[in-house]
């Protein structure tokens, strides 16, 4: 039975006034993209293991050393190369210092090195990637072609050179990682950069007067943000396990200070006497890039607008 | 077309001088001599050292002996192993790490890739998972790790295989599947998210409007236009792979390049690190330009742009 | 045989995404008769393509759901089959042109190719009897040199040229229905009239049924029998395209016909529909067109409105129609359309 045949009072068929606020009003309660990427990680559960691995290992690191009755290079050698017990819960070193102590000591280092080493260098690409991108012409292509030289050698040898200029520990490995990882983020932030100017917003920013530094920052880096943040926390297990094999192949950080990395090169060399030794920091190096992959690889599903809805 | 090599040509070679050139002066304001390490060698012997090797001559006068011999190919002769050049050394190990390369790339190249199409198919799937899990523990294990562990199984626990060395097809399984892994695991990673792109794409929509199988569109459709941002990683790939692997080397006792790389710069072995640099160089340049021969013929619309 | 050879009624499909679902189609009802060419107008988003592409089943499932009604193609219910039985109809039985003409080519594979390979699929001929095909029907869509072309990429191509590919693609199986999905709006003006002209040279010839899609009322007068007005995924109006365009009976379609230039019309200012459409997230109560309509009543923000009969197979769904409510004349076309040309006869 169709409605249009029911008798109805005649005031339903008073006009209504438009105003143009009712016509402008139903619009989506649009959720910002920002929000819209939060709730989608947020139900990656796979991501958010990830988060909650690396907030406690993050959360152990700066927690234990501060109060173990142990220090990190306090040696005991009439306990050396001790098993794990309830003195000391991952065991004794061959110079007889405390394990646990010095894993989450170590983790303080890794995971130092393996965040800054990768935000500086990403922060650096952008800025050089940015201003080739939006300069282009001259600038753009000596930039790009000291890229391409430069890129010709493995990244690891310009880190040892550099590590023999300005020494070992893991401020000087940071400073090895920016100098030489910024690479490759400038080049697709160069990239994005190009793409992003031949569009209009651009030119009507400019035609209104806006200078070309406030430009880039304003408008076209934001656009690129989720690119960068994705391939940042991607950079971070990158940057701990550059640590790890630089200190394997002892140019990393040096002892006393202990390194992921360090510790587990330590424990290679007596792996099969003591094999926990190198299992620990194996498992902890492992689980923190497994943890970075899941959580970076989750932040970069939920950041891509062609999922969005 | 050959307008086209003649000006990569010109490229390259600009680039391997400039390249020859910065890491000839970056490696001469190092602190410290060649010698000085040996701590058998006093003050004097090792200034007779650095004479001998013309390392006592005025700086610019060294570069262009070195840029002179290099231009015909020669890499002069090693600081540190005395009486052998540095091509030689080369000569001698490049094909070992070459050979364990290109083993590992063989086994991972065709499993990764299957591994990724496979996953990006039955997206959200449990074959998907699997291999995202997979991929993802590959990547997140160091391979000193991978490697010790590998070793610490198959070759002290079980007795499978031997523990080191390059000597038989079996002393060469370890090492391959080690460096294997890393590699499928990126592999992987890369073409699914490849795949998944071009899954997006218009003109999938358009082969299944056709009436084409999933099948027929995944092989003839997907697989060809997915390969394209893995060509673009292969270059540095296989480079790097070949000229070997320091962690693998140094585990299993391979006597390949790779050890030399880091050695050489750690002991101030300057015309070695030298020699080892541009040979890199070159050989990265060539995989490149290999890679972009390949691209035009996965990609049409680049042929053109020659 | 009835005449009508593809049927919808009644039918919903909704997405379900994070936010919540999204009902993109909310109960559209239409047919096709055999031979004719029936328009789907309306603005971006408001469901045309799902429409379609649900009738084909190319809309991924999740994240899109049927959630019900029925689609009949040749009298046969095909709601419910399989992607495999599906495959045996796409490119044989209904085709599709998509919007845009540079990426719905593969860039990878030959022209030729990515036509014989749907013959191929359907027909058991030998590869060299496809390609024969496939160079008689470049030609038949005016690619001069077919043969040349055949061993084209599409990148060689210019946009309309890769739409007149597009179309052989869609066509060369000689399928009963053809969907063109908004066909000619990445292209420049003057190629517009040439595809719009090739469309509807090849469906007399090969007696085909044509649906299409299209923001631009221009193209449905150069095209369409008949004319389906689609409205945040319901059909507000329908009927022979003369009654649609002289004598609208929806406030939606008068809006579209008035933002609409016509010849000798160059001074006045075009009035477009002030606001946006709704959200299909929640659509909201009573007419989902009321927050922008001119006539807008109290009923219409309650309850949404039933279809209307009207002589000739016009249906309008407002209230307007309704007795009780005021009688209002909605302008029309007044002038002839400047690129018309003559409107064929309805059926
Ligand atoms: N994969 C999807 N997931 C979620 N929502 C979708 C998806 N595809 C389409 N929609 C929604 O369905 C609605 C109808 O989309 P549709 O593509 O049919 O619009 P249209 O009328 O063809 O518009 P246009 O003229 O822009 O092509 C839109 O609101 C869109 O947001
Ligand atoms: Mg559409």
């Amino acid at each position: 039975m169709s409605n249009m045949s029911v008798k109805l009072p005649a005031d339903a068929f008073r006009p209504v006034k438009q105003t143009s606020e009712t016509s402008e009003l139903i619009t989506r309660p649009s959720l910002t993209f920002w929000a819209d990427a939060r709730r989608r990680l947020m139900k990656n559960k796979v991501a958010m293991l990830g988060l909650i691995i690396i907030f406690i290992i993050t959360l152990m690191a700066i927690v234990v050393p501060v109060f173990s009755q142990y220090s990190y290079e306090q040696q005991n050698l009439s306990n050396t190369n001790a098993p794990p017990s309830t003195e000391h819960i991952f065991g004794t070193d061959s110079h007889g210092r405390d394990l646990w102590v010095r894993v989450w000591y170590g983790a303080r280092v890794s995971l130092a090195v393996g965040v800054f080493g990768s935000i500086i260098p990403s922060l650096i690409g952008i800025i050089i990637g940015g201003i080739s991108g939006y300069f282009g012409g001259k600038v753009d292509m000596i930039i790009m072609r000291f890229i391409d030289i430069v890129m010709c050698v493995p990244n690891m040898i310009y880190i040892i050179l550099i590590t023999l200029f300005i020494g070992t520990g893991p401020v000087a490995l940071i400073i090895a990682f920016a100098i030489t990882g910024w690479m490759g983020t400038a080049r697709s932030v160069r990239g994005m950069v190009l793409q992003l100017k031949e569009q209009e917003f651009v030119l009507a920013s400019r035609t209104l007067g806006a200078s070309s530094l406030s430009l880039i920052f304003e408008h076209l880096v934001p656009n690129t943000l989720g690119i960068v943040v994705v391939s940042m926390t991607l950079g971070v297990p990158a940057a701990i396990f550059q640590e790890a094999f630089l200190s394997f192949i002892g140019l990393g950080i040096k002892p006393p200070i202990p390194s992921w990395g360090q510790l587990a090169n330590t424990g290679i060399s007596v792996f099969r006497i003591y094999p926990s030794q190198l299992l620990i920091p194996a498992a902890l190096i492992s689980m923190t890039m497994l943890s970075f992959n899941l959580f970076g690889d989750g932040l970069r599903d939920a950041l891509d607008p062609k999922l969005r809805m | 077309m050959v307008r086209y090599i003649l000006k990569r040509l010109v490229i390259s070679i600009i680039t391997i001088w400039l390249l020859a050139t910065v890491t000839f002066f970056l490696l001469r304001t190092l602190p410290g001599n060649p010698f000085q390490t040996e701590k058998l060698l006093t003050v004097e012997m090792q200034e007779r050292m650095m004479s001998y090797y013309g390392l006592d001559r005025p700086l610019m006068e060294q570069y262009f002996t070195y840029m002179k011999n290099l231009l015909q190919g020669n890499f002069g002769y090693s600081l540190k192993y005395t009486n052998r050049t540095v091509n030689s050394i080369i000569k001698s190990t490049f094909p070992v790490s070459a050979e364990l390369g290109l083993r590992s790339l063989a086994v991972a190249l065709p499993i990764g890739l299957a591994l990724g199409v496979a996953s990006a198919r039955k997206r959200g799937k449990i074959i998907d998972y699997i291999c995202v899990v997979i991929a993802v523990i590959g990547v997140s294990i160091p391979s000193f790790i991978m490697g010790t562990f590998l070793q610490y199984i198959f070759a002290i626990k079980l007795k499978l295989l031997p523990v080191s060395q390059w000597k038989t097809a079996a002393h060469t399984i370890l090492p391959t599947v080690a460096l294997a892994l890393s590699l499928m695991a990126t592999l992987t990673r890369v073409m699914r998210a490849s795949m998944l792109e071009v899954t997006m794409q218009d003109y999938i929509k358009t082969a299944r409007a056709k009436g084409l199988g999933e099948g027929r569109i995944t092989w003839s459709h997907q697989v060809r236009n997915a390969m394209i941002p893995i060509l673009t990683m292969l270059g540095p790939m296989v480079a790097s792979v070949l000229m070997g692997t320091f962690v693998i080397e140094k585990i299993f006792a391979i006597p390949g390049l790779g050890q030399h790389f880091v050695n050489s710069i750690t002991g101030l072995d300057y015309t070695m690190t030298m020699g080892l640099t541009v040979f890199y160089g070159i050989f990265l340049v060539t995989a490149n330009f290999i890679v972009d021969i390949l691209y035009g013929l996965v990609d049409p619309r680049i042929r053109l742009a020659k | 045989m009835s005449r009508k050879i593809l049927e919808i009624k009644d039918l919903h499909f909704s997405f379900d995404t994070y936010a919540g679902e999204v009902q993109a189609v909310r109960g559209i009802s239409l047919y096709l008769n055999k031979g004719e060419t029936l328009a789907i107008v309306g603005e971006s988003g408001c469901g045309k393509s799902v429409t379609v592409q649900t009738v084909m089943k190319l809309v991924p499932t999740p994240p899109g759901r049927l959630k019900s009604g029925k689609i009949i193609y040749c009298g046969e219910d095909i709601t419910h089959y399989s992607q495999k039985e599906m495959q045996k109809l796409r490119g044989s039985e209904m085709s599709m042109i998509f919007q845009d003409p540079m990426t719905s080519l593969n860039p990878t594979m030959r022209i030729g190719r990515q036509i014989t390979e749907g013959i191929l699929k359907h027909e058991n001929i030998s590869p060299d009897k496809a390609k024969q095909r496939a160079i008689e029907m470049l030609a038949k869509v005016g690619i001069a040199n077919p043969e040349k072309g055949f061993k084209r990429y599409p990148h060689q191509f210019s946009g309309g040229m890769r739409q007149r590919v597009m179309i052989a693609i869609a066509l060369v199986c000689n399928p009963n229905v053809l969907f063109a999905d908004e066909p000619t709006t990445a292209l420049d003006v003057t190629t517009q009239a040439q595809i719009l002209e090739l469309i509807n040279e090849l469906k007399q010839e090969l007696e085909t049924s044509v649906v299409i899609i299209t923001h631009d009322l221009g193209v449905v007068a150069r095209t369409a029998e008949r004319v389906a007005v689609m409205y945040a995924g319901k059909i507000v109006e329908t009927g022979l395209s003369r009654d649609i365009f002289y004598k609208p009976k929806h406030p939606y379609t008068s809006g579209l016909l008035e933002s609409m230039p016509s010849a000798g019309q160059v001074e006045k200012t075009l009035t477009s529909i002030k606001g946006t459409p709704p959200d299909l997230f929640a659509p909201p109560k009573g007419c989902s067109f009321a927050p922008r309509c001119k006539y807008c009543m109290n009923i219409c923000t309650q309850t949404d409105p039933d279809e209307v009969q009207l002589e000739n197979g016009h249906k309008v769904s407002c209230w307007l129609m309704n007795p009780q409510a005021e009688k209002r004349e909605l302008p029309g076309r007044k002038s002839r359309l400047s690129t018309q040309k003559p409107l064929k006869e309805g059926i």
